[in-house]
């Protein structure tokens, strides 16, 4: 391989946003013509790595060179990487919905006439390239008309509009369904025939064996290696291995599960999508909590943790098709979020600025604001036990806010989340959902809230956490649930639990129990 | 210098205030005082001000619905067109099907609830922008005005004009005052002493530390004193003149509305939607109840609003409640409220109304021309925004503010955390 | 705690003691307002008008005409426009505003003529005289005075003027003539109809006029909201329905607007051009007179209707009762208003050059 030459260099990226360094040093080399893979956990640096390359992040805002052609490049805005030919293809597709295909093609880039669109020559370049990415369809057709595969074509036709020379995919096949994954990949496959360069970002490892020839990995903003998947023999573990390996010890505090009986339960929790009726994005999915103990859900994105997570909270998600919950050995019925909070169920969201917080409030009346009926008086609030209840959460929590009264827009993403925290203790749950509890919490904090759920645990009451990071889940959780495709494909004990095995169950159909 | 800073901190509003607030009631009372300089003292002379009351009270009822309409996100501008329709209805009711006028006024209250329940019907349930059912609705209820009143004016009794032209009655020994109105200002005094001594209290309860002594103090005088002057003013006006029932009206609005909006749960969850409207859905308060809610409220004070104008015209007209709603909005944007929604007071909205209606009515009595006057106002509020987003805009550029940036919510880079899948079928449930 | 107290009271006491000082004394007075008119006022002083929106150039005009008669007469003069929208607010605000300044008179030219009574008896109350320009102000006992044009008068002459130009062009009857009236919610078209029919009912009664139609109640012959395409509609339909083989000598017609309107239609239908009524001189009318085609209209000029209300301020000013000519006709509801009526003059092609000498914009059209 090494006689090809190379078409793109990047050399000791470091990126630093305040406080965090996303990339440190970081080297990639991709080849002319090849099919370059970039793997890493959540948060490793695969998108910061191609914001940067793409001039999202411009020339100046990072430290390190990018050669491109065989020339230092600076690029001050996407627009400059791409008339270098670079083009980068996000996992939320930038179509208009409204527009037609070839409308969609040329946006932006319109073939003109004399100042005006020349349409009869954009619907016949649009042809010529959505014949090039195996797209038959009319290209007057709205792409909200079309499914989201050959929407996905649409971007590329578009990518090939621009004259593209480095095709980047990130997460190309994450909303697909496996007859448009397979049709995307034979077509990365005929543009690398062509000679076109690819570089694919993506967490399904089955299908980067299938396609990649070098595969690069990063972790926690470095680059741990680059593998040349026929040259090495690389396959699946080879891979997993690479981007979970690192030390497990010493990031959790000492912890003895005190596990009890188990009081809740969901059983064959059917939900389909709020808008998209035909996709099921709960299937059949049943599992168990007990008392004390820390529950995992691993999974990849869009498995549909969250989905569930939030369905069973008062179906704050999704239309809810059939299944049941049983608490303390009872049937219950949560038919909204209020209802849900009546029954002792508490759900910190993923996105904690979102969807997780009023970021206008100060924190006392974030505390209470999920049972406001707790410190009121027939409908009347006590301003002295709203501030007392906020004080002795942010004791016990140990938020660093100088008072209650502080903008909770003013903490950093620790403080924040502590705050969500206490919101949903201050209900008296009997079940915590966390959903991403320590998602961009910088090291420290998060061991902070991993006490703060072991506490809540000993205390009795059932912990689920939803977490993207295995080494998190494992050192954390009692057991672990494996979720793909919207439904539960494993249950691991934590004494069984390794990343391996994990990132299997993760992507893949297949049963394991090891209860 | 620290004293100056608890001065600022303290003085309004205790330890909630803002900046904002403070400034509102500095140009409040800057605007009073150049225009009483400039029309040699007729701006605070008892008649002028029992007039700026009267002319005004309704345009700011109209506010304190709007407030919280606006807090919830959404707005209204179809209240000058809903006061006209409740209006028309109202002296209809009095002059066809003599209805006594008591009984007429709650006929108009039950007109606005329906209208109300009909708009808040397409916002919360239908989920249609509140712009465009009350964009509906303005040229509906303005039509149904005219339908009904066939664009003639309808006179109504003496009873029912009190609400809008009445003032507190005369009693009790001659003390060369109203003494209904000085009885109210003592009242109000005293709530306002009481009121300190309870916030004290609840300070200390809270283990924190009150503001200190003298702030409390000055802040007690500056208040009492307002009020005396205030109180004694409204009552040395013409004998038969006091201060206005229209004024009596909107002051217990005022204090319900505030005391709903801070110290209730309900209060609190029109805040919560309009801060982040999902984060409150998870958080179990019922989106489409407050939303509902808020809607409706807003055009029962409309109605209210209505009424009150046609007391004070002593007829319903075709030309009822025409650009009112602007009014409203503009004096809840002056009084600093956000556009986006999720923050503003009652207070500030009242304050942003009485600058406008100072500003208007000093410019009338300059002899300035309504075009002129329009203009100023215009940019009044242009720049009473504009210097707002001005100071925020500082403000995020100052070291502080760069300081905070990774946790600002429209920060596009957080650290580590790149937009994903998994976040979308959230915010498509919000959408949907 | 004690010491809060303490000095609180102290603070407290202090703050009220200095607003009583800045307060000063106590109220006015009821003793100066009302009845006591003869006393006159100082001639220097303000005087308010407030008028309505500037929507047509009738109130500009009258504006600029007070404004420079009250100055001349050495009055301080306040000319206010009501707002585009909102109107009634403003003008309720502006009476207010015009009280408090002082003014010894306000002169209204309403915009909603039943809603100002508040704002009139506060004036009233504060001694100022108010004068109602052009629009009764309705329901209020307060209003001093009212100046107008005669409408009921308007009428009888283009009731007249409808027979004479008859006449001139057929000496003998009976002759065909069709009625038109303004729009049924303006209080003034009934009063300029009723003032025809006063000339026309004798005649008709008699058979020497004909309303071949049958259409005599002001119900059928209404146009509502003046519009020029009803009347234009309704001539059409009357012309086919009636007209085949008769001949139409005269149209009563309230305005110019419709009169234009009704001779377009009746060209239309290629008849010969009947005598048409008008209103208001209006520029396109005037040239139509001229060219001998309509054959009347009415002149109200704006400049002797302020010349007459500034007429009552300097009366008023020297503490003379003013001059009013009709103390019996005009009720509003609460009583009846002493008024001071001007004629209106009618005008046709024989007087068109005399009627306009003295307006810049119409004389020219006359020669």
């Amino acid at each position: 391989m090494s006689d090809v030459p190379i078409l793109l260099e990047m050399r000791s990226i470091t990126k630093e946003f305040p406080g965090v360094k996303a990339l440190s040093d970081v080297n990639l080399v991709v080849r002319a013509g090849e099919i370059h893979a970039i793997c890493g956990e959540n948060g490793a640096g695969k998108s910061t790595l191609m914001k940067v390359l793409s001039g999202v992040y411009p020339y100046g805002t990072y430290d390190g060179q990018i050669i491109y052609q065989g020339a230092e490049t600076r690029f001050s805005d996407i627009r400059a990487s791409e008339n270098a030919g670079i083009v980068i293809i996000h996992q939320e597709l930038a179509l208009i919905p409204g527009m037609s295909i070839a409308e969609n093609i040329f946006l932006g880039n319109e073939p003109r006439k004399r100042g005006a669109i020349d349409w009869t020559a954009a619907n016949r370049m649009a042809l010529d390239l959505m014949a090039r990415v195996g797209l038959e369809e009319d290209p007057d057709t709205l792409i909200k008309d079309i499914g989201v595969g050959k929407q996905q074509l649409v971007e590329i036709a578009k990518a090939f509009a621009k004259d593209v020379k480095l095709l980047i995919l990130d997460e190309p096949t994450a909303a697909l369904n496996e007859a448009d994954s397979r049709h995307l990949l034979d077509l990365l496959r005929g543009f690398r025939s062509r000679g076109i360069t690819s570089i694919m970002i993506s967490h399904k490892l089955n299908e980067i064996e299938a396609i990649a020839d070098q595969i690069t990995i990063l972790r926690d903003g470095r680059t741990v290696e680059t593998l040349d998947v026929r040259a090495d023999g690389v396959d699946e573990d080879r891979i997993v291995r690479g981007m979970v390996g690192r030390e497990l010890s010493s990031r959790f505090p000492d912890h003895t599960p005190k596990i009890g009986e188990v009081f809740f339960e969901v059983r064959d929790w059917n939900v389909r999508h709020p808008i998209s009726a035909e996709r099921q994005v709960c299937k059949n999915e049943s599992f168990v909590v007990r008392r004390g103990e820390i529950v995992g859900f691993a999974g990849l994105m869009g498995a549909g943790r969250t989905e569930l997570a939030m369905s069973v909270f008062g179906r704050s998600y999704g239309v809810y098709e059939s299944g049941t919950i049983i608490k303390d050995g009872k049937e219950i019925v949560l038919k909204s979020v209020a209802d849900a909070i009546d029954h002792g169920l508490a759900y910190v969201s993923e996105d904690r600025k979102a969807i997780g917080l009023n970021l206008l409030d100060d924190i006392k009346s974030s505390t209470v604001a999920a049972k406001l009926s707790k410190i009121s008086h027939r409908g009347v609030l006590d301003e002295v036990e709203e501030y007392k209840a906020a004080e002795a959460y942010r004791k016990e929590l140990r938020t660093k806010a100088p008072t209650v009264d502080e903008s909770v827009s003013k903490l950093s993403g620790g403080n924040q989340q502590k705050v969500v925290l206490a919101k949903w203790m201050f209900t008296d749950p009997d079940l915590l959902i966390l959903d991403e509890p320590t998602r961009g919490i910088d090291v420290g904090a998060k061991y902070e809230i991993y006490g703060i759920i072991q506490r809540l645990a000993d205390q009795g009451k059932g912990v689920v956490v939803i977490s993207s990071e295995l080494p998190e889940l494992i050192g954390l959780c009692d057991r672990i649930y494996t979720v793909f495709e919207g439904a539960i494909t494993g249950e691991i004990a934590r004494a069984d639990a390794t990343p391996e095995n994990l990132m299997k169950q993760m992507t893949s159909t297949k049963k394991m129990l090891t209860r | 210098m620290s004293r100056l800073k608890d001065l600022q901190k303290n003085l309004f509003g205790g330890t909630t205030s803002n900046a904002r607030q403070f400034g509102m009631i500095f140009t409040l009372v800057a605007i009073v005082v150049l225009f009483q300089f400039l029309t040699d003292g007729l701006t605070l002379r008892s008649d002028n001000l029992i007039a700026l009351f009267q002319q005004n009270s309704y345009i700011l009822i109209l506010a304190i619905g709007m407030l919280m309409v606006i807090v919830a996100g959404h707005i209204d501008l179809s209240v000058g067109s809903v006061a006209a329709f409740a209006g028309i209805l109202v002296a209809k009711s009095m002059s066809d099907w003599s209805l006594p006028w008591p009984v007429a006024i709650l006929f108009g209250l039950a007109i606005g609830a329906i209208i109300g329940a009909w708009q808040g019907f397409w916002v919360a349930y239908i989920g249609v922008p509140a712009f465009i059912v009350t964009l509906a609705g303005m040229l509906l209820f303005r039509g149904g005005n005219q339908y009904i009143g066939n664009a003639n004016t309808i006179p109504v009794p003496e009873g029912f004009r009190e609400i809008g032209s009445g003032f507190l009655p005369e009693f009790g020994p001659n003390t060369g005052y109203n003494n209904a109105t000085l009885l109210l200002g003592l009242a109000a005094a005293v709530a306002v002493v009481w009121r300190e001594i309870q916030a004290r209290k609840t300070r200390r309860a809270m283990d924190a530390d009150p503001a200190p002594m003298w702030i409390s103090i000055l802040r007690m005088a500056i208040m009492v004193g307002v009020i005396a002057f205030a109180s004694l003013r409204f009552a040395s006006g013409r004998v038969g003149t006091s201060f206005p029932i229209s004024g009596i009206i909107l002051l217990v609005l005022v204090i319900a509305y505030s005391f709903y909006t801070r110290n209730t749960a309900g209060g609190r969850h029109i805040y919560a939607v309009g801060g982040n409207s999902r984060a409150a859905e998870l958080s179990g308060v019922k989106l489409k109840r407050v939303n509902f809610f808020v809607m409706m409220n807003m055009s029962v004070l409309a109605a209210l609003a209505g009424m009150i104008f046609v007391a004070r015209s002593a007829a319903s007209g075709p030309q009822d409640g025409n650009g009112w709603e602007l009014d409203a909005i503009a004096a809840v944007f002056i009084g600093g409220a956000a556009v986006s929604g999720g923050i503003g007071t009652i207070s500030g909205s009242i304050v942003g109304g009485l600058v406008m209606a100072v500003l208007n009515n000093g410019l009338q009595l300059m002899g300035v021309g309504t075009d002129r006057v329009q203009i100023i106002k215009g940019l009044v509020l242009l720049l009473a925004v504009a210097i707002d987003v001005y100071n925020k805009k500082q403000g995020r550029f100052s070291i502080i503010g760069s300081l905070m940036r990774p946790f600002r919510r429209d920060d596009s880079a957080p650290p580590a955390s790149p937009p994903n899948a998994e976040r979308e079928p959230a915010k498509a449930a919000v959408s949907g | 705690m004690r010491k809060f107290f303490g000095t609180s009271v102290v603070a407290i006491s202090a703050a009220a003691m200095l607003a009583l000082a800045g307060c000063g004394s106590g109220r006015d007075g009821d003793s100066d307002s009302g009845g006591e008119a003869a006393k006159g006022f100082p001639a220097n002083s303000l005087i308010g008008v407030a008028l309505p929106a500037k929507t047509s150039e009738n109130w500009v005009l009258a504006g600029d005409l007070f404004t420079n008669g009250l100055k001349e007469a050495g009055f301080q003069a306040d000319v206010q426009y009501a707002g585009a929208s909102t109107t009634v607010a403003d003008q309720q605000a502006q009476i207010t505003a015009m009280t408090t300044k002082g003014a010894k008179v306000i002169v209204i030219g309403a915009t909603d003529a039943a809603q100002l009574s508040t704002q009139v008896a506060a004036a009233h109350a504060a001694g100022v005289k108010v004068i109602a320009y052009d629009r009764l102000i309705t329901n209020t006992p307060d209003l001093d005075y009212y100046v107008a044009f005669d409408n009921f008068k308007v009428g009888q002459l283009q009731g007249q003027a409808l027979l004479d130009g008859m006449k001139a062009k057929k000496p003998n009857g009976p002759y065909n003539i069709e009625l038109f009236s303004g729009s049924p919610d303006d209080n003034n078209a009934g009063v300029f109809f009723n003032g025809a029919m006063s000339v026309l009912k004798p005649e008709i009664d008699k058979g020497t006029v004909v309303v071949a139609s049958k259409q005599t109640d002001v119900k059928q012959t209404a146009i509502q909201g003046w519009k020029a395409e009803g009347a234009q509609a309704r001539m059409d339909q009357l012309l086919t329905s009636t007209y085949g083989s008769k001949e139409l000598d005269g149209v009563l017609s309230p305005n110019d607007t419709l009169a234009r309107a009704i001779l377009t239609s009746v060209k239309g239908a290629g008849k010969p051009t009947p005598v048409v009524t008008g209103q208001d001189s209006e520029v396109e009318s005037v040239k139509s007179i001229v060219a001998g085609e309509q054959y009347m209209t009415i002149n109200k000029d704006t400049r002797n209707l302020v010349k007459e209300t500034i007429n009552m301020v300097k009366a008023l000013q020297a503490g003379n009762t003013p001059q009013v000519n009709d103390t019996k006709s005009y009720n509003n509801g609460s009583k009846v208003v002493d008024t001071y009526l001007l004629p209106p003059v009618a005008v046709t092609k024989a007087n068109a050059a005399e009627a306009y000498a003295n307006d810049p914009k119409l004389a020219p059209l006359t020669k």
